[in-house]
């Protein structure tokens, strides 16, 4: 039995030319269909402007020296890599401008990256392959450029009066805490959003760039929604297996093998006498056994009394455990001011 | 990323193995043996970071918890199962 752990740092990586791919591949959507398409939407709008920009840069072009990989095992400076990307991506949702002084939906921004038209799609760079030290050397090149655009946006954002030093770090603190708070942006918009819903029940993971959500990258995400009729429950009866990249770490009961021999066996007691939930006698619980290659969250069920609260509301109200079906999400005025 | 080779489909019936000494590892000890119905097919699904190679197809199966373990709850189980290690049942 395969124990799991967190980082996932200790399994090791058996294709290195995947995962360089995968980076190649993930780092021209991010910067083509989540960052620079955001940055000419700005500048259509005047929001931002290439005046702006050049000011802001003010000279200021140099790439920031990062500790040179070089000497290190390939796989090392691969994970330094994905974690590089993984930097990037995040620095991308900081810089962000939806819920601040212009008013952006998301519409907007399918429509501005050519979602419904290629004509608005920005051209992909090249990669030529080669050998994996070029590859690897390359895609370090490019994300230091794309940090470099990022660090100069943020810049002219402030000197526009979008947004403050102190915005962009608190909104780097929320993402340096993303776990259950990932699930809850997942789930509050799948609930306002029947679109998304569809999209995130189809697609799993790969929903959730929409949301400037890195979608991880261990095996599928499955998604289990819970109705009026049926209350969904996850379990990894062989290890403790979950979609911990997107969602942060379980609770250490998860991992437990009470939990996982119980919750099988006896769905409907378990969670009553664990976890204080009692499920109505009409209300069939499913219980998701999951495997390495599908990990499973749930979709709890809107919680009544909620109409009218915005997708922001709605999310403080999806706890950890709700994201696994041990509890029901808040109700409206149990969720605390702050991202739990 | 669903394989087009595959053996079972949505609606069939399967049985568990109870051993397959060759196959994967991740097979949950109490569901050998029982038989569940195929509600989905996943395909071969590439996780490089959790094991060497790709598994055979993967199905989702449902099953009865009464099935299962006895009792009469009226409770589902939905489990996460490699093709090599199931078994068609034919119904009749």
């Amino acid at each position: 039995m395969a124990q799991l752990i967190s980082s996932g740092a200790d399994s090791h990586m058996h294709d290195f030319d995947a995962h360089v791919h995968a980076v190649e591949e993930d780092l021209e959507y991010y910067r083509a269909k989540r960052f620079e398409s955001r940055l000419l939407f700005m500048a259509r709008r005047g929001i931002v402007t290439f005046y702006d920009l050049v000011r802001a840069a003010d000279g200021n072009t140099q790439v920031e020296e990062q500790p040179s990989t070089a000497g290190l095992e390939m796989e090392q400076r691969i994970r330094a890599l994905e974690d590089r990307l993984d930097a990037y991506v995040k620095e991308i949702a900081v810089t962000s401008i939806r819920g601040d002084k212009a008013d952006v939906v998301t519409e907007d921004n399918r429509k501005e990256r050519g979602d419904y038209d290629s004509f608005f799609r920005l051209a992909k760079r090249e990669h030529q392959g080669g050998s994996l030290e070029k590859r690897v050397e390359q895609l370090n090149a490019e994300l230091a450029e794309g940090e470099m655009l990022l660090r100069i946006v943020q810049r002219a954002m402030i000197q526009r009066g979008l947004s403050t030093q102190t915005k962009f770090e608190q909104r780097r603190l929320d993402q340096s805490q993303p776990g259950p708070w990932n699930g809850a942006r997942i789930v509050a918009r799948a609930w306002v959003d029947p679109g998304f819903k569809h999209n995130l029940i189809e697609h799993g993971r790969e929903a959730v760039r929409e949301l400037d959500i890195p979608p991880g990258r261990l095996g599928k995400l499955g998604v289990a929604e819970s109705t009026d009729e049926v209350h969904n429950v996850v379990v990894c009866t062989l290890c403790s297996c979950y979609p911990y990249d997107l969602l942060g770490d379980t609770p250490w009961w998860y991992k437990n093998d009470s939990y996982k021999q119980r919750v099988v066996r006896d769905p409907r007691g378990t969670l009553k006498d664990m976890f204080g939930l009692e499920i109505p006698a009409g209300q069939q619980i499913h219980v998701h056994d999951s495997t390495s290659d599908i990990r499973w969250m749930v979709l709890p069920l809107r919680p009544p009394g909620t109409e009218g609260l915005s997708e922001d509301e709605l999310a403080r109200l999806v706890t950890r455990d709700s994201l696994i079906g041990t509890a029901m999400p808040l109700r409206p005025g149990e969720a605390g001011p702050t991202n739990g | 990323m669903a394989s087009l080779e595959h053996q079972l489909e949505p609606g069939d019936r399967a049985k568990v193995k109870l051993e397959n000494t060759e196959g994967n590892p991740r097979t949950p000890a109490y569901i050998r043996g029982k038989t569940g119905v195929v509600v989905s097919l996943h395909g071969r699904i590439a996780n490089p970071t959790d094991h060497r190679g790709i598994y055979p197809p993967l199905y989702t199966l449902l099953f009865d918890v009464a099935d299962v373990f006895g009792g009469d709850r009226q409770d589902k189980l939905y489990v996460d199962l490699h093709e090599d290690w199931l078994d068609r049942v034919v119904s009749g």
